[in-house]
């Protein structure tokens, strides 16, 4: 096994961030380096997660997607062209195959419901926290109204950070320079549902 | 909420409310390095991802308790019953199509158990430890393919 030779030896991607890190793990794990492939789990797992529950499974189904989408980079590790690309391709798989499955059950899950009991209102806690847990609780129940391509949308943006703005729009299939504008309108749309709800 | 927050101050409070209400399932990061931990597993391999059957009655088995859970992937469907035996459990598996196909079943921290269908597709494990479980079923017919499923918690 490789890991006793690589244990001692100062890993190249382990300084590096963002892009960078990742491509340089793709390429240590193509040699066969299992730590470099458990980095970025690591690191992009949340990014696969959170676009499979963007597109509307449910966290038990959700939870399967993310495995099947890492055998699936595993499978293909030797096949992809550009490394750098990464998260772009992670973001793709993730969507095909919360599509694939959405057809075969023949529905999307109604998320607002599973959410809105997520919300911890039970909670003792002082004043302003249960205020300020009122208030999640609304504005959460305002971004589930959201088109799911909004809710997407924000989603990506929040946990893609600005460095992958462009493998964002790649798998959204929207132009590079329209992801700004379109977050603006999912932003004021959840403003207004928002505003909505609470009648302020 | 004040309607005159800005744009980035919004994005922040969604931030804060998907990353604490909507987080990554704890243990998630750690079940998947081990579900991609598969040593034998060269390039020539075409390696298939099956899908676990969420069926509703099912679905306990997923919180912990025995019963009977389904995969699938293409044209081949594996049912697998789980019965507690003690401190470990017994599994019995149907694969359909039939075939004298290998299969194996990998518990974290555990190493794993292999065997052969027979050909009427059935097969027993007995003494399985209970965790973080993965099946792989190397088809008989096609040297080349292997179904692997996400983990299942048993």
């Amino acid at each position: 096994m490789t890991e006793l030779q690589t244990a001692s030896m100062v890993k190249p991607w382990a300084e590096l961030e963002g892009r960078d890190r990742h491509a340089a793990c793709m390429l240590a794990a193509r040699d066969g380096d299992k730590e470099a492939f458990d980095a970025l789990v690591a690191d992009l797992a949340p990014l696969v997660w959170h676009v499979a529950r963007g597109s509307g499974l449910d966290r038990t189904t959700a939870e399967d997607v993310v495995q099947t989408v890492w055998l699936a980079l595993l499978r293909h590790l030797h096949r992809l062209t550009e490394p750098r690309a990464l998260a772009g391709w992670l973001i793709t798989t993730t969507r095909r195959e919360a599509n694939r499955i959405q057809h075969r059950a023949g529905g999307t899950v109604e998320l607002s419901q599973e959410m809105a009991e997520r919300t911890p209102t039970t909670d003792p806690s002082p004043e302003h926290e249960v205020l300020r847990t009122e208030r999640d609780h609304q504005l959460w129940s305002a971004f589930h109204k959201l088109s799911q391509r909004c809710q997407e949308l924000l989603r990506l943006t929040v946990i893609a950070g600005r460095a992958e703005y462009r493998a964002v729009a790649e798998a959204l299939h929207m132009p590079h320079g329209s992801i700004g504008p379109t977050r603006g309108r999912c932003l004021n749309n959840l403003r207004s549902l928002y505003d909505g709800d609470s009648g302020s | 909420m004040r309607t005159n927050h800005t744009d980035d101050d919004l994005m922040a409070e969604v931030a804060r409310l998907v990353n604490e209400l909507d987080p990554l399932p704890p243990g998630l990061v750690e079940r998947t390095q081990f579900a991609v931990a598969l040593d034998d597993i060269d390039r020539h391999v075409e390696l298939e991802v099956a899908q676990w059957a969420d069926n509703r009655p099912l679905a306990g088995v997923r919180g912990g308790m025995p019963g009977t859970i389904t995969f699938f992937v293409g044209d081949l469907t594996v049912m697998v019953n789980v019965t507690r035996t003690g401190e470990r459990q017994r599994i019995d598996g149907w694969l359909v199509p039939a075939g004298a196909h290998g299969v194996e079943v990998r518990v974290a921290d555990h190493g794993s158990a292999v065997t052969t269908a027979d050909e009427g597709g059935r097969f027993v494990l007995t003494e399985v430890p209970r965790g973080t479980t993965q099946l792989l079923v190397r088809m008989n017919a096609e040297q080349s393919r292997t179904v692997v499923t996400p983990t299942v918690d048993l």
